[in-house]
């Protein structure tokens, strides 16, 4: 079933764009109905699931790779689904009339939060690792796009790639660490792993990757750049993505797999540090905040350390309190989001220095968001107090495991000064947003409408009835806390009252301590402005993006230049460096025989050979130095000719014969082509100083090279020559030159082919040449800037053009 | 080949002809027929039928091919764990091969279609290819409708050449193949229609260029042979086996020959070619090339290296590990600051070269499996992408710089909805076809021990899907009017560099792209024809399809490569 729901929300998504067309803003009333089907869907599981008996189903994908579509759906799951479907269907409902029916691209927009739906859904029914991260990245490009909607603004677009960046780029950390995770545990089964986490030595780096990847998606310090950032999208989707559900992520992983690895070295410092951090700082930074949806956004970014040291614990309690802080979350944050969405349509601001007098004229708002408000500040009698006295508890001295009583008098003690500052913007923002200032003008605007008002007003029941009757979400709570080790815990409900015990005490120190700060709170403003600002994320995110295209530009630059000596001295570098280097040490380790090391080796034969040698390296390097085509063409056939030489004083006349013809002939056709070409080399064409000594160099280093490994493996020699038999033969067939008699009489045939092709290719080029001839060249503009001509036609006459079908009419260009 | 060794075998024994299947070899002999049909068909047909009947022709040749191949593959006659060897143990006929060489030809038939679009932008290869660029006779070459038709044989050639290059059971035969395969190619990157002197130059680049790495790979023959004491692929890997001495002039040889094939696959540090040639030729041929030669060449690397050197994996696996970790890293790098859609993608060709290569270090039938469905992969959304790239034009041709693309959504909603398909491919995001190869490909390292490169292989992944996106952004959400605001201009400064730089001393220079500085024509997006839709659609559907499910390709891939080529 579940998967088919999954398959619902796309094919809904499908749809939405063309209702959109004719339905405009309500589209997303349609779009709210695979979210209500799956919500329905799961109230119906629940039973089993308090049970211990989650829902399962299982599509193959890619078996073989391990892409098997494993799905549960269990207490923990079923938590995340009441945030996804549940409020997500009721802030759809809210969409429907948030947006105008102007709104551009309305379609778009539903479709994309109704495929952001399946894919959340996705990742917290998976159980396995790599359709989580599937998923996972699936609501990344979903929220990428939600959050550029406004796509004609600068700073959403830059919000966006912001956000995509940050959360996929770290994602891919954290897919390394599955992929490490399931190959130490040769299971990608969430289950299975969590049952019987893997042990090895690269276990604990894989969990450090995947907490990477889980710290990202949920905002944490340092990484929580991105959400304030991505507040320029819509209320409606900051409330559903980047409030209740998509940052919510993060935390679900971590409270996914802590049963199995919140024993791993590193899972609880991390856990705890990062967590810890975040919560204050987004606490602190939320108080200075003056738009009420950026102090949401960073109050969710303090509320997010929060969760993520709660399900980091790991322990029966951290489960219980867990699920009841998520709930509490997703109902007061949505609450919250959707009141100041509501401001902001209604009065056109949602800055609170220019609001007053709201709470007067919307006193339903005023009344729903002051119930969210005190949820969030963990007020009784709502579902904030109940869960965070259950917070409280799971850090209580000796009720973790692993932690010290310093220790956890210590995370106590974060967590209530966390508490503090959370009661402080609580107020602040309420207080901000609803009362009536003396010193502010009331603006005109209409009320809102009831339609628009029920769904914050649904919200802000659900902050309260939990509250007030703990034991509809207890059982859940209890359900995933079964699932956590050491079960045999201390017995623990979620209520109201636990009796005069040490959370109670804490929650009354927090509530005073809020008070306070928000009495005092113009000189906390002024201690906050006075305090240096924190060191921020993304000074580092920008210095990397920086960082990528410098480099980038600065290799580009170097390596694509276009040219092609450098593109040939790369090549010939690479072949000096790695077989030529390896030649060389195979040399100097006498892993190969040295040629001539036996002391057979002298300077030459005769000295004629000294000569010669002389002349082809002189006229070698006069080519390379010369400036002149015909010159350097000429240079380079001395070097061919002075090879003949060589050859003739090698007693092999017919070869140097060859030789001399195949010079020859590529010296008529090399005339042929230069004719055509100015006389010098272009200024600029050649390289010059030092790359030009540098691709002489590589070039004679790649020469010597390839003599080398000639020499060596004529040396290497294990076999007898080839040639042996054919010396026998070549008695029998009465012939003393071995090279003719291959040629003309063992191999006739394939001398006969070679010919063929030859003489083939000779009348080609020859037809070439003449039909070049008879169609004639032309001139085109420019002399003067040799350098813009490519290869043909330079000062050619026109010699004729007569009845070839080209040309016909073929008026030639300047003359 | 004929090998006549040692002397006394040159009397005794009478010639023996080879014994030739020729029903083995026929998807190659149908290709090559029509090619040199095609040869005919352009000297004698009038040039008003020409085209059609080359069009026929070639889609005709290439289907029949496919179509035997599939034959040949589901025939008895192959063993099932095994394959034959043919016309004297010069061509190998096994799973592996098949699987390469349906999917070649069937790249092929995409890439015909793409040639044979003429309704963008009257065709895409020059009317005179032997007139000067911006002469009047290429003017009334132009005047007259005309375009070259040799194109078809050429290609037909090509795919011959691409056909045995992974078939090849013999160095020397391979090295035929890579000519066969090259030599057309090198003509057709020089025969685009417009911005002729970017094609030509990158033709002159890419023949001196192969030219040479074809010379490293023949002296890595000589040096194999001089080893082994034969170029069979298996007597290489027996001789290599059993070991003894000389073994400098193996590594050497496999180091050459490594070259010649890295080279042509376009890995680090061989690579700078591509991005010049992808730029200057014609798309279509680039889209050929992008595709088609790189499962060529993939397939011979992957023979070469599992068959002759398999029993050498600890000698060469660090060499390829160097080179795959380069690649992926050097092409992601430099790719972030392209502006020029071609350039981009030629680079991100370069990257996913890389990450096959990390399959080919794994050395087991995983490996191969999962660089075959790559492989697959791949050549379907980088042909459906440069399709589109075809489409986009001013009056200068092609508009290939990205800021051009600005708002393509807006004006063709269809066609920036497929593009971006095709770049979400190549970045691997999940439910497209390029998730589950690259996957695959990552896992396979992965168990053959290869961790480093596959987090390489995550991290570089991340860089390319980085401007992947970009490209997406710059579609989907800026207007055609709004300012410049790409911050790489890395692009247009090698792009200048690369068009005034001399090809050797050879004075074939250009002038720099006319349309880097001068004011940006209208873009417009041009309506595609029947066969370029046909193209985009079949890109867009195997990207898809492939990426949601993958089972039955992969299944194909897996099984193919279950018992690795024949020796």
């Amino acid at each position: 079933m579940l998967p088919a729901l999954i398959a619902l929300h796309v094919a809904v998504a499908v749809v939405l764009p063309p209702l959109a067309v004719r339905l405009g803003p309500r589209v997303f009333l349609v779009a709210a109905v695979p979210l209500l089907a799956t919500a329905g869907w799961a109230l119906l599981q629940l039973p089993g699931i308090l049970d211990g008996r989650p829902a399962t189903a299982s599509v193959p994908w890619a078996p073989e790779l391990g892409l098997v579509l494993d799905f549960r759906l269990d207490a923990l799951a079923l938590t995340m689904v009441a945030l996804i479907s549940g409020i997500g269907s009721l802030i759809f409902v809210y969409a429907a009339w948030y947006f105008s029916a102007s709104e551009r691209a309305l379609g778009r927009l539903a479709a994309m939060m109704v495929l952001f739906s399946a894919s959340m859904l996705g990742v917290v029914v998976t159980d396995n690792l790599l359709a989580l991260y599937v998923f996972w990245e699936l609501t990344t490009v979903c929220s990428f796009v939600l959050i550029g909607h406004s796509d004609h603004r600068e700073n959403s677009r830059r919000a966006a790639i912001q956000a995509l960046i940050t959360t996929a780029g770290f994602g891919l950390l954290m897919l390394i660490g599955f992929l490490l995770l399931g190959q130490a545990a040769g299971t990608y089964r969430i289950s299975e792993l969590v049952a019987d986490p893997p042990t090895g030595p690269l276990v604990p780096l894989a969990v450090v990757l995947v907490l990477a990847g889980a710290f990202a998606k949920s905002a944490q310090v340092p990484l929580h750049y991105w959400l304030p950032a991505a507040m320029v999208a819509p209320t409606p989707v900051s409330a559903y993505l980047h409030a209740a559900t998509m940052v919510k992520g993060g935390v679900y992983l971590v409270a996914r797999l802590a049963p199995g690895f919140a024993d791993t070295g590193p899972w609880l410092p991390l856990v705890l540090s990062f967590g810890l951090a975040t919560m204050v700082v987004g606490a602190w930074r939320a108080m200075r905040q003056d738009d009420g949806k950026l102090l949401l956004a960073y109050g969710t970014v303090s509320q997010l350390g929060f969760l993520t040291v709660l399900a980091g614990a790991g322990t029966p309690i951290s489960g219980i309190a867990v699920v009841a802080m998520l709930l509490a979350h997703g109902f007061f944050k949505s609450t919250l989001f959707l009141a100041v969405g509501v401001i902001d349509h209604q009065v056109g601001t949602r800055t609170m220095s220019r609001l007053s007098g709201v709470g007067r004229r919307m006193p339903v708002l005023a009344t729903a968001a002051a119930v969210a408000a005190g949820s969030m500040a963990g007020l009784p009698p709502l579902l904030g107090f109940v869960a965070k006295e259950a917070d409280f508890e799971v850090y209580l001295p000796g009720h973790h495991p692993a932690l010290s009583v310093a220790g956890s008098s210590a995370v106590l003690l974060v967590l209530a000064l966390g508490s503090v500052l959370t009661f402080g913007y609580s107020a602040r923002l309420w207080w901000g947003s609803f009362t009536t200032k003396a010193e502010v003008a009331e603006r005109r605007y209409p009320s809102a409408g009831p339609a628009f008002l029920a769904p914050v007003v649904l919200l802000a029941a659900a902050c309260l009835l939990p509250g007030l009757a703990p034991s509809l979400v207890d059982p859940l709570a209890q359900a995933h806390a079964a699932t956590m080790p050491h079960a045999a815990a201390p017995d623990y409900h979620l209520a109201l009252w636990h009796g005069f015990s040490l959370p109670l005490l804490l929650s009354v120190a927090v509530t005073a301590a809020g008070l306070v700060l928000f009495a005092n709170r113009e000189r906390f403003y002024r201690l906050q402005s006075a305090a240096p600002r924190w060191p921020d994320a993304e000074v580092a995110y920008h210095l990397f993006v920086h960082a990528v295209y410098s480099t980038a530009l600065g290799v580009t630059r170097r390596l694509q230049t276009g040219s092609l000596p450098l593109y040939l001295t790369v090549i010939l570098g690479t072949l000096l460096v790695v077989p030529g280097g390896w030649f060389v040490w195979s040399l100097a380790s006498s892993g190969l025989h040295v040629p001539m090391s036996g002391g057979d080796w002298r300077l030459w034969d005769t000295p004629v050979q000294l000569v010669l040698a002389l002349v082809v390296g002189v006229s070698a390097i006069a080519a390379v130095r010369e400036e002149r085509r015909f010159p350097a063409l000429l240079l380079l056939g001395a070097t061919g000719f002075g090879m003949c030489g060589i050859f003739v004083v090698h007693g092999a006349p017919d070869l140097a014969l060859t030789l001399i013809l195949v010079e020859t002939l590529t010296m008529i056709i090399l005339i042929f082509v230069l004719r055509r070409l100015p006389a010098r080399f272009a200024s600029g064409a050649r390289r010059v100083g030092w790359p030009r000594r540098l691709t002489a160099v590589v070039c004679a280093l790649a020469g010597i090279f390839v003599a080398g490994v000639l020499a060596a493996s004529t040396y290497a020699r294990s076999l007898p020559p080839a040639s042996v038999g054919y010396w026998e033969e070549a008695e029998h067939a009465g012939s003393a030159n071995l090279v003719n008699l291959i040629l003309a009489d063992f191999r006739a045939m394939d001398t006969i082919g070679e010919i063929t092709v030859l003489v083939t290719a000779a009348v080609a080029v020859a037809s070439l040449v003449v039909a070049n001839r008879r169609t004639g060249g032309e001139n085109g503009g420019d002399e003067g800037n040799g350098a813009a001509k490519p290869v043909m036609a330079r000062n050619e006459p026109v010699i004729g053009r007569e009845g070839h079908e080209t040309s016909t009419g073929g008026g030639h260009g300047s003359g | 080949m004929n090998t006549l060794t040692v002397a006394g075998s040159l009397a005794a024994p009478p010639f023996q002809p080879p014994d030739i299947d020729y029903g083995l070899l026929l998807p190659m002999l149908v290709v090559f027929t029509a090619g040199v049909l095609a040869v005919l068909v352009e000297a004698f047909a009038p040039r008003e039928v020409r085209r059609s009947f080359q069009v026929g022709l070639s889609l005709l040749a290439v289907g029949a091919a496919f179509g035997l191949t599939l034959v040949q593959a589901a025939s008895p006659q192959l063993p099932e764990t095994g394959g034959i060897l043919v016309a004297g143990g010069t061509v190998a006929v096994d799973r592996p091969t098949l699987f390469l060489q349906a999917v070649i030809l069937l790249l092929s038939f995409v890439s015909l279609l793409l040639i044979a679009e003429r309704r963008v932008g009257d065709g895409s290869f020059a009317a005179e290819a032997a007139a000067v660029p911006g002469s009047e006779e290429e003017r009334q070459g132009i005047l007259a409708g005309r375009e070259h038709s040799e194109v078809y044989p050429l290609v037909l050639f090509a795919v011959l050449g691409m056909l045995l290059f992974p078939a090849a059971n013999d160095l020397l035969t391979m090295f035929i193949a890579l000519e066969v395969l090259s030599m057309p190619l090198y003509l057709l990157c020089g025969l685009a229609r417009r911005r002729r002197l970017l094609s030509q130059e990158a033709a002159v680049k890419y023949f001196l260029l192969g030219a040479f790495s074809s010379a490293f790979f023949l002296f890595g023959i000589a040096m194999i042979y001089g080893y082994a004491g034969s170029v069979r692929l298996s007597a290489i890997a027996d001789a290599a086996a059993a070991a003894g001495g000389g073994e400098v002039l193996l590594l050497l040889g496999i180091a050459l020959i490594a070259v010649g094939l890295l080279f042509k696959i376009g890995a680090v540090p061989f690579h700078n070619w591509k991005p010049d040639v992808y730029q200057g030729a014609p798309t279509p041929i680039t889209a050929f090339m992008a595709s088609v030669t790189l499962v060529s060449a993939f397939g011979a690397m992957l023979r070469v290296f599992y068959v002759a050197f398999g029993a050498m994996a600890w000698d060469w696996r660090p060499m390829i590990w160097v080179v795959a970790i380069l690649t992926m890293v050097v092409g992601a790098v430099v790719a972030v600051t392209q502006t020029n859609v071609k350039r981009l993608l030629a680079y991100s060709s370069v990257v996913h070269a890389g990450f096959i290569l990390t399959a080919l270090a794994a050395t087991s039938a995983q490996g191969l499996g999962a660089s075959l469905f790559y492989l697959a992969v791949y050549g379907f959304s980088t042909i459906g992408a440069f399709a589109i790239v075809t489409l986009v034009r001013d009056s200068q041709g092609e508009a290939v710089r990205l800021d051009q693309w600005r708002g393509l959504a807006r004006r063709s909603p269809l066609l920036a909805l497929s593009f971006a398909l095709f770049l979400l491919g190549f970045a691997g995001i999940p439910l497209t076809s390029g998730f589950i190869a690259k996957f695959a490909v990552f896992e396979a390292a992965l168990a053959a021990g290869g961790t480093p490169l596959v987090v390489v292989g995550v991290l570089s992944s991340a860089v390319t899907a980085f401007f992947y996106a970009r490209i997406i952004v710059v579609m989907f959400f800026t207007g055609a009017d709004e300012p410049a605001e790409e911050p790489g201009s890395g692009a247009a400064v090698a792009e200048s560099a690369h068009a005034q730089e001399a090809a050797g001393g050879v004075s074939v220079r250009t002038r720099p792209a006319p349309a880097v500085t001068e004011a940006a024509p209208q873009v417009e997006v041009v309506k595609p024809g029947l066969l370029s839709q046909a193209v985009i659609a079949i890109g867009a559907a195997a990207t898809l399809v492939l990426g949601v499910v993958p089972q039955p390709v992969l299944d194909l891939a897996t099984q193919a490569a279950q018992h690795l080529f024949v020796r």
